[in-house]
């Protein structure tokens, strides 16, 4: 398999937008495309992410109306779908694309419009993402399913809301610095913990908005990559998939998707989780957070919380976590959501993130998780 | 081709009835929810139905404040992940038990219950 390198990257300011998923994503592309340096006539397939087009704007057929808007009709586009994962899964596929030879340069994105429908069928849609006859019959929700992962690891390990509310503190803080961000406002402990109840024990401060954006990345094959200006390469790219109905779960304290997502990637990048210098993972609620920095590695099983509080995920901390502002509080425009991740890894390790720049950081961590915990991606990246 | 032992309607039909059925392999007697063709744990494709006593405790729970636009009348609502005592575990609605009093490790006991027009899980007081 030949080595891979994102080249170029582009995202969307987060946030509402007047414009339909597919110009946001076109935006992001063209932008990713001019980053690389790279004419559009030399992308030779598009992988894509969107998720809720078909409620929200009522559009199936996705990709190629996204390479149509952004000016590459001709191309092979696939649309990818795994919950809040799409973008990452479609980057693997993309990945293994370049990788395998098929293709030199290919284009990956994804795009979301969610803030042109009310919050309550916004909420209705998220949830499609969860078992239809077991769950949503329920009335289950997605700040539900991970509400009862919380009320889980509150009772295992005693962690607390005020560890919880550390994580929003946090990245809000984290999002003031990223001028693409949604919200771009310091809140405090008391803000989070004062919020209203959305599903107990989780607060509205706890939980990710709803937000219209796109990402996009250029990825390129080693010859190509190898005259670009500031590649970063592939280290290694994983998905791993669990139990779609949370009563088939065995322990809602962890994500065992992410554990698994987490031991391929480490094994093909051929390096740990100390080896790791900055990290972007899916906080769409902050216990989520707490969860996946202990499933990564980056702390014991139980210490996720105590992480948070003591300030070691933070920009400065042990290992930085969510620079970006992360889902919380740069905005989770569901379909985009893991190729932004990995744009904000790409300017990290490029070392082009002005204040909110990790120092030095060498090699970096994606993660993102779809719907109910049963998807999960974990990319690893490096520089020369 | 086989046809599997409980489709996911007859399940539901089930429960309306006031019963949970699980299936356990004919194989290595291992116990799921269905609808299952393989057993995640041997391969087998065979599968007997198991009736299940209801009785269980909770594992975690939520309640919901904000809910989906279908269910926006019902709010505020608990919902509690279940083991039960043959060691499956369900999803399902609390009735009839305070929201102040949940807690991981309260016995419950499955009730059937309508959401909707649509025969789903409930779990009252043990």
């Amino acid at each position: 398999m030949r080595r891979v390198a994102v080249i170029g990257v582009g995202v969307t300011k987060f946030g509402r937008h007047e414009r339909t998923s597919a110009e946001l994503f076109a935006e992001a592309a063209a932008d990713a495309l001019a980053d690389a340096e790279m004419p559009a006539s030399r992308v030779q397939a598009l992988y894509y992410g969107n998720v809720v087009g078909g409620e929200t704007e009522k559009q199936l057929h996705t990709g190629p109306q996204a390479a149509s808007v952004l000016g590459i009709p001709t191309v092979p586009t696939t649309r990818f779908e795994t919950a809040c994962a799409s973008s990452h899964a479609a980057f693997r596929h993309a990945v293994m694309e370049v990788a395998s030879g098929a293709s030199d340069v290919v284009l990956v994105g994804g795009a979301e419009r969610v803030l042109n429908v009310p919050t309550a069928d916004s909420t209705e849609y998220f949830a499609y993402a969860s078992d239809a006859s077991w769950e949503q019959t329920l009335g289950l929700t997605f700040p539900g399913v991970f509400a009862l992962v919380a009320r889980a690891h509150m009772h295992k390990y005693g962690t607390t809301e005020e560890q919880m509310a550390a994580v929003a503190v946090k990245n809000h803080k984290h999002g003031v610095l990223n001028p693409k961000a949604q919200f771009r406002k310091e809140i405090t402990l008391e803000t989070v913990l004062s919020s209203p109840k959305v599903a107990d024990p989780l607060k509205l401060y706890d939980c990710c908005p709803f937000t219209d954006g796109g990402a996009a990345l250029v990825l390129a094959s080693e010859d190509v990559a190898r005259r670009a200006r500031r590649p970063i390469w592939v280290l290694g790219s994983a998905a791993a998939s669990d139990w779609m109905l949370i009563g088939d779960k065995r322990d809602l304290s962890r994500v065992p998707a992410t554990e698994r997502a987490a031991a391929a990637a480490y094994r093909q990048a051929g390096i740990g989780p100390q080896d790791v210098d900055v990290v972007e993972l899916h906080d769409c609620f902050t216990i989520a957070e707490i969860v996946a920095t202990e499933g990564l590695g980056l702390f014991e099983p139980g210490a996720g919380g105590l992480a948070a509080e003591k300030g070691w995920t933070s920009l400065g901390g042990k290992i930085p976590v969510n620079p970006s502002g992360g889902l919380k509080a740069k905005g989770h425009p569901i379909g985009a959501t893991g190729a932004a991740q990995i744009c904000e890894v790409v300017t990290q390790l490029r070392g082009e993130a002005g204040p909110r720049q990790v120092e030095g950081a060498r090699r970096g961590l994606t993660h993102t998780l779809g719907g109910n915990t049963a998807t999960v991606l974990v990319s690893l990246f490096g520089r020369d | 081709m086989t046809e599997p032992t409980v489709t996911l309607d007859r399940f539901f039909e089930h429960v309306r009835d006031g019963e949970l059925t699980a299936i356990r392999c004919a194989a290595c007697g291992a116990l799921a929810i269905p609808p299952k063709q393989l057993c995640p744990e041997c391969g087998a494709r065979q599968w007997e139905p198991v009736p299940l006593s209801g009785d269980g405790t909770i594992a975690s729970y939520t309640v919901i404040r904000v809910a989906p636009r279908g269910h926006a009348d019902e709010a505020p609502y608990a919902i509690a992940a279940v083991r039960l005592r043959e060691g499956v575990s369900v999803l399902g609605r609390v009735v009839d038990i305070p929201l102040d009093t949940l807690a991981i490790g309260v016995p419950v006991r499955f009730r059937p219950i309508v959401v909707k027009d649509r025969s789903a899980i409930g779990f009252g007081p043990a």
